[in-house]
C-alpha cells in the first residue's frame, strides 16, 4: 500500500519536526515546504493528499497560499488545514474565507492534530 | 481675535451721557440766572418805588410843615426840620428858597454840588444816580417859597449789586455742586462698570480654559474701561524669548501680524520691553516726541500715547498688556491701577491655558507609553509561546512512544513536565489576551453557537480535574435554548475560567453549572461549595493581578487575570459578571449574555 503524503508548510524547524516525528510513525509519508512559494510550488508537482497550512510564513501568508492552490481546479479538492495562531482573533474565519476545509489552533496537541488529519484521510 | 470695527457700546454710553449731563448743568445754570434776573428787576422796581414813596412823604412834610415858618421868617424850624429829613441816608440834597432866597441848601459830602442842582431825573434807572423833586410852598394859597430833594440811587444800587453777587454766587455754587455730583456719579458708575467687568473676567478666567476667548474679554474690557482705544495682550515665549500676541482689540489684521513679525523682546526699547525690565508699568505720553520708536508702524496707525503693564508670577514673566491711545498724554493713575488688575487676571488666563497644555502633553504621552507597554506584552508573550509550543510537542510526541518505549518513571516525569508547560502556556496566554484587550486589539470572532455544546465542551475539559479532586460536577441547561450568536471561543474561555477556578478552590462537595435564559438574555451561573469570598475580596477580585488571598496564588497557582479578562469578554458582548458569596459558604460566579450579540461593545 502507498503512503499517503502530506504537505507541511511551516517555517518553524522545531514545529516542522514534530508534525515530521508525529506523522512518519502514524505511517505517512511528509513532504516539507518552508516559505508559502515552495509550498504552493510543491502542492502543484508533488500530488499531497492533504496539506497542513501555517498561518504565518516568511513570504506571504497562508491564507494567499491556500488561495492560490484552491484557485488551481486540479489541487482544489486536496484538504487544507490551517494552523491559527492564538493570538490573533478572527484567523479561523479568515481561514475558512481563504478555501481552508478546517483548522487547527497553535499550540496544537499532536493527538488532537492527528485525529484531525485522520477525519480526512480516512 | 478682535478687530478695528469692533463697536465699543460702553464707551459710547457713557460719552452720551456725559453730553447729556453737560447740557443739563448749563439748562440748571440758565434757569437759575432767569430766575435772578426777573427777580431783581423785580426787586429794582420795588426799591424805586420805595424811594419815590419816601419822597413823596418827604416832600408831603414839607408843604404841611415849612409853609408857615417861612412865612413867620422861624428860619430854626426850617434847619431843624432839613436836619431831621437828613436822618433818612438816602437824601443827599436840599435847598429851600423863601421867595428866590436860599434859606439853607444842605448837601452831603461827596456829592457834587454841580450835579446835584441839574440833575432831572425823575426815576433811578439807566445810569441815573438820582432822583430828584423839587415843588412850590405855598401859605394860603399864595407861593411863599421853593423846596428841592435829591435822593441818592446810590445805596439802592449797592443793594442791588449786592444782590447780583448772591445770585451770581448761588448760581455758581448749585452748578459746582451739580457738576461735583455728576461727577461723582459718574466715578462710581465708572467703578461700577470696573468691577462689573472684573468678576466677568474672572468668571470667565475660572471657567473657561479657551485662552483665546479670556484674553479677548480682558483686553476688550481694559481698552473700553480705560478710554484707550487699542490694545494688546502677548504671551512670553521663552523658547524664542520675544513677545507674541495673544489677543488685541481695536487693531486691524496687518497690524497684529506687524507686532507678529517685529518679535520683540524683553530690554527692546518698545514701551512692555522697558515695562518689563523696569517690572512696573510703563507710559508713553506722546509718541511725536519719541524719535526712532522700535516699532514704526504703531504711530503710523496713528497711536500716540501708550501704556505698558508686565505680566509676572512669582517673578515668571508671562507676557504684557499693552493699552494704546490715539489722544496724547499720560494715562491717569487709576487707569494705571485698573490695568494692573487685569494683568493679574491675565496672567492666571495664561497660567492655566499653560497648565492646561502641559496636562494635555502628558495625558497623550502617558497614553502612548501604554500603547507601547501593552504592544510590548502582546509581542514578548507571543514570543515566549513559540519556543514553549515546540516544548510541549516533544513531550507529547515523548510520552506517545514516537521515539520508542519510555519507562514509567520517565512517563511519570515527563506527565509533570507536560502539566507544568500547559499551566506556563495558560499563565501567558493570560498575559497576551489582557494586554491585547488594553491595546484594543481584542476583537470578537461573532458566529452562530449553542450555548449547550460550549457548556458540554468546557465539561468534558474539567471533567478529570474535578474528578481527580473527588468532587461532582452538576450541569443544568435547558434542552430547548435557541441559537444564539456571539464569540464561541471567548465564552468558552470564560466559562472555563470560572469552573476551573472554582474547581480549583474547592475541596471537598460540588461545582454546578446553570444556564437559564430570559428576554433574549442567558444567565450563566458557576456555583462551588468552597471557602467563599469575603465582601472585600469581592469587590477587588475582578481587578487585573488580584486574588482573594495571596497565600492561595502560591498555593494554587494561577495568573490572577483570568477573572478580570473574563469580565472584559463579557462586557464586549454586552453583559454583566458579578460574583454572590459568603465566608464558608461556598460563591456563586454568574454572568449575563445577551443571546445575539450582532456587534461588539467598546469602552
Amino acid at each position: 500500500m502507498m503512503k499517503k503524503k502530506i504537505l507541511v508548510i511551516e517555517d518553524n524547524e522545531d514545529n516542522r519536526r514534530i508534525v515530521r516525528d508525529l506523522l512518519t510513525s502514524a505511517g505517512y509519508e511528509v513532504i516539507e515546504a518552508v516559505t508559502a512559494q515552495e509550498g504552493v510550488t510543491a502542492a502543484e508537482t508533488l500530488g499531497p493528499e492533504l496539506i497542513l497550512m501555517d498561518i504565518q510564513l516568511p513570504d506571504f501568508d497562508g491564507y494567499e497560499a491556500t488561495r492560490r492552490i484552491k484557485a488551481n481546479p486540479t489541487l482544489n479538492p486536496i484538504p487544507i488545514i490551517a494552523v491559527t495562531s492564538y493570538a490573533l482573533s478572527g484567523d479561523d474565519k479568515k481561514a475558512f474565507e481563504a478555501g481552508c476545509d478546517a483548522y487547527v489552533t497553535k499550540p496544537f496537541s499532536p493527538r488532537e492534530l492527528l485525529a484531525k488529519i485522520r477525519e480526512y484521510l480516512e | 481675535m478682535q478687530n478695528t470695527s469692533a463697536p465699543a457700546p460702553t464707551h459710547k454710553a457713557r460719552t452720551v451721557s456725559r453730553v447729556f449731563s453737560y447740557t443739563f448743568i448749563g439748562i440748571v445754570a440758565l434757569i437759575l440766572i432767569a430766575f435772578a434776573a426777573v427777580g431783581i428787576a423785580f426787586n429794582i422796581i420795588l426799591i424805586e418805588g420805595e424811594l419815590d414813596k419816601r419822597l413823596d412823604n418827604v416832600m408831603k412834610l414839607a408843604q404841611t410843615r415849612l409853609p408857615a415858618p417861612l412865612k413867620h421868617l422861624e428860619n430854626d424850624i426850617v434847619f431843624s426840620f432839613v436836619e431831621t429829613i437828613f436822618l433818612d441816608e438816602s437824601i443827599v440834597y436840599t435847598k429851600i428858597l423863601r421867595k428866590d432866597q436860599i434859606i439853607i441848601e444842605k448837601k452831603r459830602p461827596g456829592f457834587e454840588l454841580k450835579a446835584l442842582e441839574t440833575s432831572t431825573q425823575a426815576s433811578l434807572f439807566l445810569g441815573s444816580k438820582f432822583i430828584v423833586r423839587s415843588s412850590d410852598l405855598d401859605f394860603a394859597n399864595s407861593k411863599i417859597g421853593k423846596i428841592r430833594i435829591v435822593v441818592s440811587g446810590e445805596s439802592a444800587r449797592k443793594q442791588v449789586l449786592w444782590q447780583i453777587y448772591g445770585i451770581v454766587v448761588l448760581i455758581v455754587l448749585i452748578t459746582a455742586a451739580i457738576w461735583i455730583f455728576e461727577a461723582r456719579t459718574g466715578q462710581l458708575g465708572q467703578s461700577v462698570e470696573e468691577q462689573k467687568a472684573l468678576v466677568e473676567i474672572s468668571q470667565v478666567v475660572s471657567s473657561n480654559l479657551n485662552v483665546e476667548a479670556v484674553l479677548s474679554g480682558i483686553v476688550q474690557h481694559a481698552v473700553q474701561l480705560s478710554k484707550a482705544d487699542a490694545g494688546t495682550i502677548y504671551e512670553f515665549d521663552e523658547t524664542e524669548q520675544v513677545f507674541v500676541p495673544r489677543a488685541n482689540y481695536g487693531v486691524d489684521t496687518e497690524f497684529i501680524e506687524a507686532l507678529r513679525e517685529s518679535a520683540h523682546g524683553v530690554g527692546d526699547d518698545t514701551v512692555i520691553g522697558r515695562a518689563v525690565i523696569k517690572r512696573a508699568p510703563e507710559q508713553i505720553p506722546d509718541l511725536e516726541y519719541v524719535a526712532d520708536y522700535p516699532l514704526p508702524f504703531v504711530k503710523e496707525a496713528g497711536f500716540r500715547a501708550m501704556l505698558a503693564v508686565p505680566l509676572l508670577r512669582e517673578d515668571r514673566l508671562f507676557g504684557g498688556l499693552v493699552l494704546r491711545r490715539k489722544e496724547a498724554g499720560w494715562f491717569s493713575n487709576p487707569v494705571v491701577k485698573l490695568l494692573q488688575t487685569f494683568a493679574t487676571q491675565s496672567v492666571v488666563a495664561l497660567h492655566n491655558a499653560q497648565l492646561f497644555r502641559e496636562i494635555e502633553q502628558k495625558g497623550r504621552e502617558i497614553e502612548i507609553a501604554n500603547k507601547h507597554k501593552s504592544q510590548f506584552l502582546a509581542n514578548m508573550s507571543h514570543e515566549l509561546r513559540t519556543p514553549l509550543n515546540a516544548i510541549l510537542g516533544y513531550t507529547e510526541l515523548i510520552l506517545d512512544n514516537i521515539y520508542g518505549d519510555v519507562p514509567e518513571k520517565i512517563q511519570e516525569v515527563l506527565e509533570r513536565l507536560g502539566k507544568n508547560g500547559r499551566h506556563l502556556l495558560g499563565l501567558i496566554n493570560d498575559v497576551l489576551d489582557l494586554s491585547k484587550i488594553e491595546a484594543g486589539q481584542l476583537t470578537l470572532s461573532l458566529n452562530d453557537y449553542s450555548i449547550g455544546e460550549v457548556v458540554q465542551t468546557v465539561i468534558t475539559s474539567v471533567e478529570a480535574l474535578a474528578a481527580e479532586k473527588k468532587l461532582g460536577l452538576k450541569v443544568r441547561v435547558p434542552p430547548d435554548l435557541s441559537i444564539a450568536r456571539g464569540d464561541e471561543q471567548r465564552i468558552a474561555q470564560v466559562l472555563l475560567n470560572l469552573l476551573g477556578n472554582a474547581i480549583k478552590f474547592t475541596d471537598e462537595g460540588e461545582v454546578r453549572v446553570e444556564v437559564t435564559a430570559s428576554d433574549e438574555t442567558f444567565l450563566v451561573s458557576v456555583a462551588d461549595t468552597g471557602p467563599g469570598l469575603s465582601e472585600a475580596d469581592q469587590k477587588i477580585i475582578f481587578d487585573e493581578f488580584q486574588q482573594a488571598d495571596d497565600s492561595n496564588t502560591r498555593e494554587k497557582g494561577g495568573s490572577g487575570l483570568g477573572l478580570s479578562i473574563s469580565k472584559k469578554i463579557v462586557e464586549m458582548h454586552g453583559g454583566r459578571i458579578w460574583v454572590e458569596s459568603n465566608v464558608g459558604n461556598g460563591s456563586t460566579f454568574r454572568f449575563t449574555l445577551p443571546v445575539r450579540v450582532e456587534r461588539q461593545r467598546d469602552e
